[in-house]
Formats: C-alpha cells, sequence, structure tokens
C-alpha cells in the first residue's frame, strides 16, 4: 500500500509561476524517501502538499490529487490529517507553539482531543523516541539547535503519525546536530514504521539514511529510485558518489564505508598519480597558480573576549594575509562567530588586540537581517550608495561572480535561502572591503549555490583580498581553504594549511578518507589527467 | 503538589520537577496576583517614593526569576517605551495647561480657534503643571514595570492551562502573540547588527529606519506564517466548535461589551446604568464560561496546580493594598502627593512596610539549570567524534 500518492499534481502560488508541472509520485508505506532538487525546483511544494498545507495554508492554483493515507487533501486541512501525517518545517526556531518542550510536543494530543491517560504515555514515548527525555522543561529557545529540531519532531510524533514530513531538517543545524536527527529519523523508521518523506541539500548523511531518492527540477519529477544510481550525475552529490562515478565504480558509493571498501580493491583504483612518489602531482596547492600569501590585513593578538560574563574567546592569535582562505572550524558555541565578530571590530576584545590595516566586511550568519530593498540588485546598490561610492560596474560585477545575474530583478525575500545567503554576501562584498568574513555561509545552500561561493571566494582571494568562513563544510573548506584554525571552546586547538589539518583530522573530507592524499574530487580528476598523459 | 502529580511512572519524574517547577518557584497564578497587587498599591499610594520603590522591586523580581530568557531580556525595552510616552505627555500637558505660580519658562505661544478646543499652546510652562504631569506619568510607567516584569517571569502556557476551557484557543492565540515581543527585540538586535556590518562598520543614518523595520517586519511575519503552518499542521482548532461552545462565545462577548459600556458609564459618571451594565456583564460573563466549560471535548497535559505556597504567596501579596487602604482610611496622607504648593514627598513607614508584602516572592529562588546557559554545545556536549558517517 502506498502512504501518499501524488497524480498529476499542478500547483502555482498566487501571483506566482508554477511550482508543481504534473508531479506523478507514489511514497510507499514504511520507506525513508529523500526528495532532492535545486533550490526552487518544487521540493518544498511538493513536501507542503502531502498534508494539505498546499493549497490549504498557501492558496493558490491546484489541480491534481493528492492522497495521504485514504484522505484527499482537497477534501481534509492540515489540521484533519495531523493523525496520519505530521509536517516539521526547515526553521526549527519557528514552529513552537509552548515555551516548554514537554507541553509543546503535548500540543498536538490536546487538539487531537485525547484523554489525559493516553497523552501522557504518548508525550513520554515521544520525548524518549527522540532522546530528549531530559529537556522536558527546558525553553526550546535555550537547547541546541539539533535538540530543538528534534524536539519539533517530537511533536508531530506523538500523534503517532503514519508518516514524518520533513522540509530540510538539518540544513539549519552543525554536523553533530544534523547526525543525531538524521539517526532520531532512522530509528523511527526502523522501529515504529514510520514513512519518512525528507529534503536535503546536504547529500552526505541523508543519501546513505533513503530507501528511494526521488529527483525533481523545474516543478516535475525527473527521477525516481534507488539513491545510489539516481545521485551520481546529481551535482549535489556526495562526494564519494562523484568520486565513484569519476572511477568508474559501479553502484557508485554513498557512503565513505563503501567507498572504502571499493577503494581497497587495487583493480578499482585507475589511479596512475598513486604510483607515483609525489601522488598529489598538478594538484599541490602550491602549484594551482594561486599567489604566495602576501601582507597581513587584519591580525588578532591574544585576543580575549567576554560576552554576558562569560569568556568566550581565550587569547586567539590569528594572522589573515592577502591571498588568504581561512577556514574556521568548531562545534556550535566554540567562538566561531565571536572571532568573526571582534575582526569585524563588533565585540571589544577585553584583552589583546584587532590590528586591521584594511576595511573588514562581515556577511551575518542570517541574511534575512539584511535584506530589505524591493529587487536584488537594489539591495545590492544600496551599499554603495550609503558609502556614497557610485560604482554601477562593482554591483554587476558581484551579481555575476556569485551568479545572481538571472535573479536580479527578483525580490530577496521570494528566494530560497540559499540565494538569499548570496545576496547578503554580494551586497557586504559590493562595498569593496579587501577582507569577508562569512559565517556559515553555506547552510541551506545547493549545489548550484555552493559552487558560485566556491568560485566567488578564491576568486577574492586570488584578486589579492582575503576570506575568513566560520563554516561546518568541511567539503568545502578542502576545494578552497588555503588554510585552516580549529577553535575548540575558546582555543584555538589546531591551525595550519588546509591539507595539514584536515589530513590529521576526524572532520576530513570524504575523499581524503578513502583516497588519501586526495582532499577532493577534482584533485583526483587532474592526477588522472597528468596520469594519464605521461 | 503541582505538577508532581500524575500517574506513577517514577524516575523519570524527577526531572520535571527540578526543570519546571523549581525553576519557576511560583505558579503563574501567583505571578498575576502578585502583579494585581502591585498595581493597586500603586493606586492607592502615588506618591514618586513608592512608585520608585515598587519599580526597583519589579526590577529586582526581573533579575532574580527572569534569567536570560528572552522575555527577560523585553523587561528593559518595555521600561523604556513607558519612560518615553511619560516623558511626552509631561512636554504636551507643559505646553497645553497653562496657570499657577513658578513660571520656569516662557516660550512663544498661540491659542487655538475655539473649534479646536480654544486652548494655548506654548506661551508660560509652570512647574507645579510639570511637576503634577510628571507625577501621574511616573504611575503609569510603575504599572507598565510591574506588568512587564510579570510577562517575564510568568510561565505564560500555564497562564492559558488555568484559563476557562472555553477560552483555551482564544488565551493560545494571546501567548503566542506575546511571545512575539521577545523575538521581535531580539531582531531588532541582530538588524542594527547587520546594517553597521553592511558598511564595515560605519553607521549610516540616512534611511536607516526603513533598512531596519523592513527585514525585522518580514522575519516576524514569516516566524507567523511558519507558525501557523506548524499550529494547523498539529490539528490546532481541529474539529471546528459545537452549538454549545459558538453560544458560549456569543455570551462571552455581550458580557465584555455590557463590562465596556459599565466602564463608560463610570466614566460618564452616570452609576444606575453602570451598576445594571455591571451586573448583567458579570453574569454574561460567569455563564459563557460554565457553558463553555462543561461543553468542551479538550483534555489538559499536565496542568500545574496551586501548590500551598502559592496560595499563602497570593495571600501576603494581596495584604499590600489592603494595608495601604488601611492606612488610606486612617488618614495618612504622606501616600499621594500633591504638586501644588511644590515639596519634597513625604515617606510614611507603615507604607513602606505595606509594600514590603510584594517583596514575598523573593523568599524562594529559581534553581538554575543547564537551561541557563546560553550556548548548551559548551557545556553539555562532550568532545564530539567523527562528524560524518564513516
Amino acid at each position: 500500500m502506498s502512504a501518499i500518492t501524488y497524480r498529476d499534481v499542478r500547483f502555482g502560488y498566487p501571483d506566482g509561476p508554477d511550482a508543481l508541472r504534473g508531479v506523478d509520485l507514489t511514497v510507499p508505506t514504511g520507506d525513508v524517501v529523500l526528495v532532492v532538487g535545486p533550490s526552487g525546483s518544487g521540493k518544498s511544494t511538493l513536501l507542503r502538499a502531502a498534508n494539505g498545507l498546499v493549497p490549504h495554508a498557501s492558496g493558490g492554483r491546484f489541480a491534481g490529487s493528492v492522497v495521504t493515507f485514504g484522505r484527499d487533501t482537497r477534501t481534509h486541512a492540515p489540521r484533519a490529517l495531523a493523525d496520519v501525517i505530521g509536517f516539521v518545517a526547515q526553521d526549527p526556531e519557528a514552529q513552537f507553539v509552548v515555551d516548554r518542550v514537554e507541553h509543546d510536543v503535548a500540543f498536538v494530543l490536546e487538539n487531537l482531543g485525547l484523554s489525559d491517560v493516553t497523552m501522557r504515555r504518548r508525550v513520554e514515548e515521544a520525548l524518549d523516541a527522540l532522546g530528549i527525555a531530559h529537556l522536558r522543561g527546558r525553553s526550546p529557545s535555550s537547547v541546541s539547535g539539533g535538540e530543538r529540531q528534534r524536539a519539533a519532531i517530537a511533536g508531530v510524533l506523538a500523534a503517532a503519525p503514519a508518516a514524518i514530513v520533513c522540509d530540510e531538517p538539518t540544513s539549519q543545524l552543525d554536523p553533530q546536530g544534523a547526525d543525531d536527527v538524521l539517526a532520531a529519523l532512522v530509528r523511527l523508521n526502523a522501529d515504529l514504521g514510520t514513512t519518512v518523506l525528507l529534503a536535503e541539500h546536504r547529500l552526505e548523511r541523508a543519501a546513505a539514511i533513503a530507501h528511494h531518492a526521488v529527483l525533481v527540477d523545474d516543478g516535475r519529477v525527473v527521477g525516481t529510485g534507488r539513491p545510489g544510481p539516481l545521485l551520481a550525475d546529481y551535482p549535489g552529490a556526495p562526494s564519494v558518489t562523484r568520486l565513484g562515478r569519476l572511477l568508474g565504480w559501479d553502484p557508485p558509493p554513498l557512503t565513505v564505508r563503501e567507498a572504502r571498501a571499493r577503494a581497497a580493491d587495487p583493480t578499482g583504483l585507475p589511479v596512475p598519480a598513486r604510483v607515483d612518489g609525489d601522488p598529489l602531482g598538478a594538484a599541490h596547492p602550491g602549484d594551482d597558480g594561486s599567489p604566495a600569501p602576501g601582507p597581513s590585513l587584519v591580525r588578532a593578538e591574544g585576543l580575549r573576549v567576554e560576552r554576558g560574563g562569560r569568556t568566550v574567546l581565550h587569547g586567539i592569535d590569528l594572522d589573515v594575509r592577502a591571498g588568504e582562505v581561512v577556514a574556521l572550524f568548531g562545534r556550535n558555541g566554540a567562538g566561531k562567530t565571536t572571532l568573526l565578530r571582534a575582526l569585524a571590530g563588533l565585540d571589544a576584545p577585553a584583552r589583546g588586540s584587532v590590528t586591521a590595516t584594511v576595511a573588514v566586511g562581515c556577511v551575518p550568519q542570517d541574511p534575512n537581517t539584511l535584506l530589505f530593498a524591493p529587487t536584488v540588485r537594489r539591495e545590492v546598490a544600496e551599499t554603495l550608495r550609503l558609502l556614497r561610492r557610485p560604482d554601477p560596474g562593482a554591483v554587476d560585477r558581484w551579481l555575476d561572480a556569485l551568479g545572481l545575474t538571472a535573479l536580479a530583478d527578483r525580490h530577496p525575500r521570494s528566494l530560497s535561502g540559499g540565494e538569499r545567503q548570496r545576496v547578503a554576501i554580494a551586497a557586504v562584498a559590493v562595498g569593496g572591503a579587501p577582507v569577508l568574513l562569512l559565517d556559515e555561509p553555506t547552510r541551506g545552500m545547493d549545489a548550484a549555490s555552493r559552487e558560485a561561493l566556491h568560485d566567488a571566494v578564491v576568486a577574492h582571494a586570488r584578486t589579492g583580498g582575503a576570506v575568513v568562513l566560520a563554516t561546518h563544510d568541511v567539503e568545502l573548506a578542502a576545494r578552497c581553504a588555503t588554510s585552516v584554525v580549529v577553535l575548540g571552546d575558546g582555543d584555538v586547538v589546531a591551525s595550519g594549511p588546509a591539507r595539514t589539518v584536515l589530513a590529521g583530522s576526524l572532520f576530513a573530507p570524504q575523499v581524503l578518507r578513502v583516497l588519501p592524499p586526495f582532499c577532493t574530487v577534482d584533485e583526483v580528476a587532474a592526477a588522472l589527467a597528468t596520469g594519464g598523459a605521461r | 503538589m503541582g505538577a508532581a502529580q500524575g500517574p506513577g511512572n517514577g524516575g523519570s519524574r524527577r526531572p520535571t520537577e527540578v526543570d519546571g517547577v523549581a525553576a519557576r518557584p511560583w505558579h503563574a497564578a501567583a505571578w498575576l496576583a502578585w502583579a494585581v497587587a502591585a498595581t493597586a498599591a500603586l493606586q492607592l499610594a502615588p506618591s514618586p517614593l513608592y512608585v520608585a520603590l515598587v519599580v526597583a522591586l519589579a526590577t529586582l523580581v526581573v533579575a532574580v526569576f527572569g534569567g536570560d530568557s528572552p522575555y527577560a531580556r523585553a523587561y528593559p525595552v518595555l521600561v523604556g517605551l513607558a519612560l518615553v510616552f511619560a516623558v511626552m505627555r509631561v512636554a504636551l500637558t507643559a505646553l497645553t495647561t497653562h496657570g499657577g505660580p513658578d513660571v520656569l519658562v516662557t516660550l512663544p505661544g498661540a491659542t487655538l480657534p475655539d473649534w479646536l478646543g480654544g486652548f494655548t499652546v506654548g506661551s508660560t510652562i509652570e512647574a507645579p503643571v510639570v511637576a503634577q504631569a510628571a507625577y501621574e506619568a511616573f504611575v503609569i510607567v510603575g504599572i507598565v514595570a510591574v506588568f512587564a516584569a510579570c510577562n517575564a517571569v510568568i510561565a505564560h502556557h500555564e497562564l492559558v492551562q488555568g484559563l476557562p476551557r472555553a477560552f483555551h484557543e482564544l488565551g493560545l492565540v494571546v501567548a503566542v502573540g506575546v511571545a512575539f515581543v521577545p523575538t521581535t527585540i531580539v531582531a531588532i538586535h541582530d538588524v542594527r547588527e547587520a546594517d553597521r556590518l553592511r558598511t564595515g562598520g560605519r553607521p549610516v543614518r540616512r534611511g536607516r529606519l526603513v533598512r531596519q523595520i523592513v527585514p525585522v517586519l518580514e522575519r516576524g511575519l514569516e516566524h507567523a506564517i511558519t507558525l501557523g503552518e506548524s499550529m494547523d499542521s498539529r490539528g490546532f482548532a481541529r474539529g471546528g466548535s459545537t452549538p454549545r461552545e459558538r453560544a458560549a462565545a456569543w455570551c462571552g462577548a455581550a458580557g465584555l461589551a455590557a463590562l465596556g459600556g459599565a466602564f463608560v458609564a463610570l466614566v460618564a459618571g452616570e452609576s444606575t446604568p453602570a451598576l445594571v451594565c455591571i451586573g448583567v456583564g458579570t453574569g454574561a460573563v460567569v455563564g459563557a464560561i460554565a457553558l463553555a466549560s462543561r461543553g468542551s471535548r479538550r483534555a489538559r497535559y499536565r496542568p500545574r496546580h496551586l501548590a500551598r505556597a502559592d496560595v499563602g504567596l497570593i495571600a501576603v501579596v494581596a495584604l499590600a493594598p489592603v494595608a495601604l487602604a488601611g492606612l488610606t482610611l486612617a488618614g495618612d496622607d504622606r501616600l499621594a502627593w500633591a504638586a501644588s504648593p511644590l515639596r519634597w514627598p513625604a515617606l510614611s513607614l507603615p507604607a513602606v512596610l505595606a509594600l514590603a508584602f510584594l517583596a514575598a516572592p523573593l523568599v524562594r529562588r529559581p534553581v538554575p539549570t543547564p537551561a541557563a546557559t546560553r550556548d548548551p554545545a559548551v557545556v553539555a556536549t562532550p568532545a564530539t567524534g567523527p562528524a560524518v558517517p564513516a
């Protein structure tokens, strides 16, 4: 039996273009189904149609039918489906009704009108299923992001729905929180048989837990099948999958574990460079045309910052030089954001100093704090207007560098999270600051946005600027960072050239763990090319 | 008692007591009683010294019980807003009310034509007028401070659960609305910082209001939409309303309208219609509550009941207005203050002792929980292993 059946679903938001253009899809009961596709492809709309939020909450033009466990969403509003299907939104912050985890979990039960005894049992079970029983008395705003998202899932799970829909549940989380949330979904699926319909951009973890994948593009389902073969050609596929495709492994691996098994087999390794003395071949970072680090642009010496009576940074030394891309790692709360704020001059050092020889631009974590103009172009131009530096060329240059030219006349608020992030970066970068500080720039970004960001960062550093990225995105850092700093509880625990730090780290990028010492698929490809030329 | 009641599920109940009850030592109803008692005390003893005392007490309550919750961070903002309005009120009164001795300053003035009220704007500003206006405005600041403090320390869901069943959904909507105040304050802070960052740390005043208001409003709107969808997806307002609930709603609305009419009549000095309106209104509201509570299918998850200590607190704080009323009847003329002739307000020891009852909540302290830390990852999470699946 199928859990959710879409039949020729067409939908357009009010005053908007069509978001779904004829979707036929069957979600089998008891499976984890992963929906992938670029930003704006209709993933969210597809998910929101499963419990009737589209069209009941959104309005707009709806045709076709969605049948969820035998109930047609045209005649059943989301609240009438709450007992069979739960919906968890992308932003864990905004979906809490009651300011106490336990009571928020009970919210759906109170609405279903269950008896007191049943409610108590269901709340306990939901808290245990997500492993958050110790948080029951806390306020959702005081717990970590991963815990908050798990609390939100508990809030729909309490109704014991047969299916749960999660719209990018890990995009706002750090790797640890993302792992916890996905592990919880796997457990629900395995233990309770709950059908899970999931949309994700970051596939390193999500692809491995899915039974089926659905590829969505331009409002249509363009492919369904096992995640491995289906995602091999997808630009946002995990690095190991793209590596497997490069090396002709069939089926392409989805996890590091599968990839290592293939790599251990010598016939599966047509990498000639591996036999050479220098396995990196032409891909060595010193040889790829980027200039050696130039003069120091921003320097922190013995930097100590206190916030709210707590010491957040204990004596940090950091030197950012022209031409460098510095990746700043560390778990949430390790002090990454505070370090960026101090470098940008927002937080005054309690001891030590920050010396900037040039202007420093900083892009906050949440791009929504910055965006106010009616179009993307005006948003970016506004910064120049404020700085009284009319330079229309710069606007176009940055729109182009971040791949925003096609979106220039759109309203920033109508864009996806990753696109908004790029607009915010363009709006700050256009001011001409040689040093750019980016706080978690790849949160919620799809493959195309990450690619555009990567290119812009590398180009900015090559032209004499410097970029500091506070990020959890190891794969991006492996591709563009020249040096890596790892923070732990306000201290630098490791720093040095990117390759050295990443190689010795548990956070190593996937390719490095399969084919050391290669860090990225591009390096392997380059080595293959030179090997073939020899 | 209280939240500890319930089916015996053994050890898992203890943490609730620690996190929930001890972190919030007083029931929401007790805090509401405290706020009402403090407001009544302000009305009975409006002299600036007592108002300052109550404001100090409210600030202390927020410091002790508010922790660093977003509601507690909203307290200084709300009090600041009240002060701004107080200053505006004083300025308007001083500009439009004239007469009396002690002219502070003489401004150019103009008398409005009769059809606009015929009063003089500007001209002489007299000290007693300013003092009287400031005195009245300060009482309002005190009342705002009391309710802002109550808002900072109260558990809103306890209040919603304590409402008569018929008003549960309305109460929830109000509580959710109240929750937007602190979120908006956080958003304002973030947006201001982002605006500074945009120009590399240089503040640009021109057009700043638009640059800051739009993101705050749009963030709030997006938050509201997500919240609405979350509530809808979780079955809020499922099943519609029964005829009995609709009757109760109409009855309640009529009751509130009658009470509003009573207020208007009281202001107008018509005592007989006011009494009739009060009678009808009270009856209708009580009827609505009774009608709706019997028909409701809504069950409540672990409502917190009033503990003996909560009842005790309500009784103690009620002593403050009772004692002040007694002092008023006994003819203590130092409770209020008059601007003319100008003199320093006097302090009466019995009144200060009466106000001390309002400090009763401070006999208990919240037990700090891990929730008190802003960055749980630092405290709670041990060193994590590989972040990528092997």
